[in-house]
């Protein structure tokens, strides 16, 4: 089919949909004027051709498919857990690939400089004894953990898999607002995203280059052999909490896409060896490289929590003694908290010596008296963060705070400076989303997944696109409300449609001049944790 | 369009000691998971059972039409061959035994069908299946969880529909065949590996246990002083279609359907996959392709002699129920064998220390 217009409204020059505005934030796909972004032309274009009608008979399938095809996300009402279907928005976000190839050299470059500086943190220190980073940073962290102190892990790599969470400002630049190093979760569901994205647009996909996900499961299946601390064919599995973890869903979408064994600790036993064992139908059979998605706290009652059932007694010593691989290793959530948030940039330069490509939001470390300082006078325009946590808790939104929490703030800031910092309010992008039959402008992030191994790095194409469902709403986590949408990478040559022309290059730091009316604020809960 | 590598800085380079050469490929161990082998032993037999008591309530619905009134065997039976007439029993205490046989219908069926304290009933069978293939994700097709999962949604959302008996043909359909789609699944795509047999035994298992269930509750109502009866080769055929045996048994037995001709064939003909023996050397064979199967083994080949040695045209005389209480046990041992050595194994070698866990 093509993309031009038929029927009697065809050559009219109206915007597609005229009540669209995203009220001066930034528009993922619709730039000033309501004129579409040139990636995203063909696809704004053939919306217009569908109309609303269409549209939503099409989301009610995408619905129905998510559902069939039983993608869910747990979400917990006391304690009884309550299995309900992935929220799925039809409209895809759209980015010209060339911007997103910057992105993704910026998030390897990241990743690089923070697998070095958690291996320095374990080892020599370089960078506290050259000041790059004060050592409270390192020791006195709640993420440090002494039982990594001098482990070499294969090829120096710690954090294997990443999921960042980038945002867009006013003026377009992108942002790394956060690294996960945990067990950062998401990505089967951007996945799954675009098996139903393909079910529901199915011949956009013939007139866009829209770069493939589904890479990623090979690479990562690549990822965890390449780690083996054995010769020969690896033995693979990943280890989730049970089928009661939220991301259950995703730990077992990847055992089996991976075509490895899902287990629970129980199924893990680790001999005097120091070897860790399944539990098979045929006897006990060696493990070369889990894939874990249990907390450090709960991996091994005998060094961590001596309560936690989750684990494996042992774990850690065969782990230290390279008998098998854990992906990610203990100890790399050292590199994903707040407070080393702002001294990435500086990383980058020490153990890299190359300017950082993706900007951070600037951060105030409040047990800097001249930061606290200003902190505490413009407490209201703030956001102030807990510098140890990953994830949105314990997050206080000036803008949006009462008296009480500004005051409740100011309280805690001056008795624990160094457990607080504090951020500008970045006004988060938009991208159209269907409401209630209607295109409404609604705030988004976007998690891409990076994969770091020994033998080299890999980006997902795009990302898990969050969205915030409500109107002016910023949360974006799923179990709040919010929804996801499929993220798209087109080619610079954009969409293939006759009479449409070729998309411009658009970069990453494309500015444009749009005020803010209202600031918005970046709140992330980590989905894992 | 293609994903390219992104040479990284570490600082240090690989383990020159490990060896990723393709050219040095081997086969990837072969390896299940004792929990996984459970997991999808139980789907096998959670489905069967779902399937199972569907075609029993099914085709008792329509021989219940066909009876004079009065001469009907009422609807307890089903709970007899679910196991459930104890369970039944304590939710209605007042309907059991009643003669108003509507009341008991509605209630029988309901219970059978959904019913709350029911842990066999279809709805628990079907939703247990789903739960057992999540479970066993990793290792079954993905398109059978699907279908499993499906399987599960449309009972749950039609169950309103399930209450007249026009809505329940339709929803006993509906599990039928949800059931049949995932079992042309995994016949079509699923690896011939171990997890595939132990499904493969589960099914056969609860298959073999459901023929011998129904054979022993429908033999009670047998009258052999009123052997010329037309409602004697009613209730034999509905005993068969309840089976999905009916034609298969047209064409290999000669003889109307009556009690000797019948039991011979769900009993022993090897050719009918329903027939207990038919299930034993399923499982007979499956089990020959397993490690360590040698006690499991015996049980069975106990199990296909006591089958083997029934005297069918006798058994009908007397001693039927007898009969199949013993095939009953001896079905449940081979359960309790491959329980033991697959699912809750102990191994030797063990350092108490680190087994106990």
């Amino acid at each position: 089919m093509s993309g031009r217009r038929s029927g009697p409204d065809a050559g009219q020059e109206a915007p597609a949909w005229p009540s669209y505005d995203p009220d001066g934030f930034y528009d993922e796909l619709v730039g000033p004027g309501g004129v579409p972004r040139p990636a995203a032309e063909a696809l704004w274009e053939h919306f217009a051709d569908l109309g609303p009608g269409a549209l939503n008979e099409r989301q009610e399938a995408a619905d129905r498919e998510m559902r069939a095809i039983g993608v869910t996300f747990t979400v917990y009402e006391g304690s009884t857990g309550r299995d309900r279907p992935w929220p799925f928005d039809i409209i895809p976000r759209v980015m010209p690939s060339d911007q997103w190839h910057v992105i993704e050299a910026g998030l390897v470059q990241r990743l690089s400089a923070l697998n070095l500086f958690i291996d320095d943190v374990y080892h020599d220190q370089r960078s506290v004894s050259s000041g790059i980073v004060p050592s409270e940073l390192v020791t006195g962290s709640p993420n440090f953990r002494r039982e990594c102190v001098g482990v070499d892990p294969p090829g120096g790599v710690w954090a294997h898999i990443c999921g960042s969470d980038l945002i867009r400002d006013a003026d377009g630049t992108v942002y790394v607002l956060e690294d996960n190093l945990r067990v950062p979760s998401g990505v089967s569901y951007l996945l799954e995203n675009r098996i139903v994205a393909k079910h529901v647009f199915p011949e956009l996909f013939r007139h866009y280059s829209i770069e493939p996900v589904d890479p990623y499961i090979g690479r990562l299946a690549g990822l965890l052999a390449s780690v083996s601390p054995s010769t020969g064919d690896p033995t693979i599995m990943v280890l989730t909490p049970g089928v009661y973890n939220s991301a259950y869903f995703e730990h077992a979408f990847l055992a089996q896409q991976l075509g490895v064994e899902l287990v629970e600790g129980g199924d893990l036993v680790v001999l005097d060896d120091d070897c860790v064992y399944a539990r098979t139908i045929d006897g006990l059979q060696r493990v070369d490289v889990i894939y874990r998605r249990i907390d450090d706290l709960f991996l091994d009652p005998e060094v961590f929590r001596p309560d936690s059932m989750l684990g494996v007694p042992g774990l850690m010593r065969a782990w230290r003694s390279g008998r098998v691989a854990l992906v990610n290793a203990p100890g790399a959530g050292i590199a994903d908290d707040k407070k080393v948030y702002s001294y990435v940039p500086d990383l980058i330069r020490f153990f890299l010596d190359e300017e950082p490509i993706l900007s951070t939001v600037s951060t105030l470390r409040c047990s800097d008296e001249e930061s606290r300082r200003f902190v505490l006078d413009n407490l209201e325009k703030l956001v102030v963060k807990p510098a140890n946590e990953s994830g949105g808790y314990g997050v206080m939104v000036g803008p949006q705070a009462t008296e009480s929490e500004l005051a409740e703030a100011a309280k805690e800031i001056e008795s624990q400076p160094s457990r607080w910092v504090a951020q500008p309010v970045i006004p988060l992008s938009t991208a159209p989303t269907l409401c209630e039959g209607e295109i409404a402008p609604r705030h988004v992030d976007l998690r891409p997944f990076i994969l770091f191994g020994p033998e080299g790095a890999y980006v997902t194409r795009g990302g898990l696109t969050r969205v915030a469902r409500r109107a002016g709403s910023l949360v974006v986590n799923s179990s709040q409300g919010g929804g996801s949408k499929d993220t798209w990478v087109v080619g610079t040559t954009g969409a293939k449609v006759p009479n449409q022309p070729a998309a411009s290059n658009e970069s990453t730091a494309s500015k444009e001049s749009t005020a803010s009316k209202e600031p918005a604020v970046p709140t992330h809960p980590d989905p894992d944790s | 369009m293609t994903e390219t590598m992104t040479e990284t800085t570490t600082e240090k380079s690989t383990d020159p000691s490990r060896d990723n050469d393709p050219a040095n490929e081997t086969e990837a161990p072969k390896m299940l998971l004792a929990r996984m082998a459970e997991a999808v032993y139980w789907s096998g037999r959670y489905l069967e059972r779902a399937e199972c008591t569907a075609r029993i309530v099914q085709v008792h619905t329509d021989a219940h039409v066909d009876m004079p009134i009065g001469e009907d065997v009422g609807w307890e039976p089903l709970l007899a061959i679910a196991g459930v007439d104890t369970e039944f029993g304590q939710r209605y205490p007042s309907v059991s035994g009643s003669e108003d046989r509507r009341a008991a219908e509605d209630d029988v069926v309901e219970f059978l069908l959904h019913g709350e304290d029911n842990p066999s009933s279809i709805l628990a069978a079907v939703s247990a299946a789903r739960e057992n293939l999540r479970t066993a994700r990793p290792v079954v097709p993905r398109e059978a969880w699907e279908a499993g999962h499906n399987l599960w949604l449309n009972c749950s959302d039609y169950l309103d529909e399930a209450q007249s008996r026009k809505g329940r043909v339709q929803w006993l359909r509906r599990v039928i065949d949800g059931c049949q789609r995932i079992n042309g699944i995994l016949l079509g795509t699923m690896t011939r590996d171990e997890a595939m047999s132990f499904l493969t035994i589960g099914q056969n298992l609860e298959r073999a246990d459901l023929t011998s269930r129904v054979l022993d509750v429908r033999s009670e109502n047998l009258h052999p002083q009123r052997g010329d009866d037309p409602y004697v080769e009613v209730h034999w055929m509905a005993v068969l279609r309840s089976l999905a045996a009916y034609q298969p048994f047209r064409r290999a037995m000669p003889a109307r359907p009556q009690g000797g001709s019948t039991l011979r064939f769900l009993l022993q003909d090897d050719r009918f996959p329903r027939a207990v023996s038919a299930c034993l050397t399923e499982t007979r064979s499956q089990l020959k392709g397993l490690a360590r199967s040698e006690e499991a083994l015996d049980a069975c080949a106990d199990a296909s002699m006591l089958v083997a040695s029934a005297a069918v045209p006798r058994l009908t005389l007397g001693g039927l129920s007898e009969f199949l209480d013993e095939v009953q046990v001896a079905l449940d041992e081979i359960h309790h064998q491959i329980d033991q050595t697959y699912f809750r194994p102990t191994f030797e070698g063990w350092q108490p220390q680190s087994a106990a866990t």
